[in-house]
């Protein structure tokens, strides 16, 4: 429910002048919205830019946001689609090796090395996919976000968004095929 | 869905699993830059300024308009207190013990009689 959306709250402490509301919205919001721009566009220094700008928007819009009409996530996560959108229209080639860094929490480093080696396949196989998809894609499978909100997001139909992912998953996992025994499914 | 299918599609949600587990990190940079935006552009809070006593009471009587009023009444109290009209007791003399000349006009009956004072006094004229 849209009115029950805390980041609403939020936004409207942060309209009324509150400071702490602005540091707790940056703190939700920034690191969903850059790891979903950096999947995106695969490029780190680009995936910030989209980042700030978006984020410039809703610190803009926060006097006018009306409570109950959209949820905060699903507003700036269409800001950044277009942003994103965007930039792609605007190069045609992507970088594959520009992967983010990974976390360096796993328990040993032979699972770590695997985990990495999954990751690059994973973040080279999404950007062989075409912008819609590997949108839909990540929105779905990595943001976790249902259909419904995907669809507004990315301002299409709920089917669209279903053609979208199913149509990139299998573009997945055929460009993942020949890697299966390297990434280690072969033991899963 | 056939067995290869299905394989096809664990193995893939492994890998969306493992990229969901190990979300990039923000660089600091960016959320400094972020956090300087919000700043420069949150609208400033509604400034409580604590009053003194006298701007309390100023408030709590109705500001300038009815200040104005208060201050015409106290006036005109004054002067009548200062200046009573004739016919009208002047309290301030009473209560200074001062002697004043009452001036009452003699009435005459037939006028007392339109006022009904012969009703209440028998025989006004008399």
């Amino acid at each position: 429910m849209a009115d029950a959306d805390p980041l609403a709250a939020l936004l409207a402490r942060y309209a009324a002048g509150d400071p702490a509301a602005a540091r707790m919205l940056a703190a939700a919001i920034t690191p969903r919205i850059y790891a979903h721009a950096l999947r995106v566009l695969g490029d780190g220094a680009e995936a910030e830019d989209v980042v700030q700008e978006a984020m410039v928007r809703l610190w803009r819009i926060a006097p006018e946001w009306r409570l109950g009409e959209a949820k905060v996530t699903t507003w700036v996560y269409r800001v950044v689609a277009n942003l994103c959108t965007d930039r792609l229209r605007k190069r045609r080639t992507v970088p594959l090796e520009d992967t983010h860094e990974l976390r360096d929490d796993a328990p040993s480093a032979a699972e770590m090395l695997q985990q990495r080696a999954r990751m690059t396949a994973l973040e080279a196989a999404l950007q062989s996919l075409p912008d819609r998809q590997r949108q839909a894609v990540v929105l779905r499978h990595i943001d976790g976000l249902g259909n419904p909100e995907i669809a507004e997001i990315l301002e299409v139909g709920v089917e669209a968004v279903e053609s979208l992912t199913a149509r990139g998953k299998r573009a997945l996992t055929q460009a993942l095929a020949d890697q299966r025994d390297a990434l280690g499914f072969e033991d899963d | 869905m056939t067995k290869a299918r299905q394989n096809d599609d664990a193995a893939l949600e492994a890998l969306f699993e493992v990229d969901r587990a190990a979300p990039p990190e923000v660089p600091d940079a960016l959320m400094q830059r972020v956090m300087a935006d919000a700043v420069a552009l949150q609208p400033a809070a509604p400034r409580s300024v604590r009053k003194s006593i006298l701007a309390r009471m100023f408030d709590a009587v109705g500001r300038a308009p009815a200040i104005g009023g208060l201050v015409t009444a106290t006036c005109v109290g004054f002067w009548l207190g200062v200046a009573p009209p004739d016919g009208v007791p002047d309290f301030g003399a009473v209560i200074m013990g001062v002697e004043q000349d009452v001036f009452v006009a003699e009435l005459d009956g037939d006028a007392v009689i339109w006022f009904g004072w012969d009703f209440e006094e028998g025989e006004a004229d008399g």
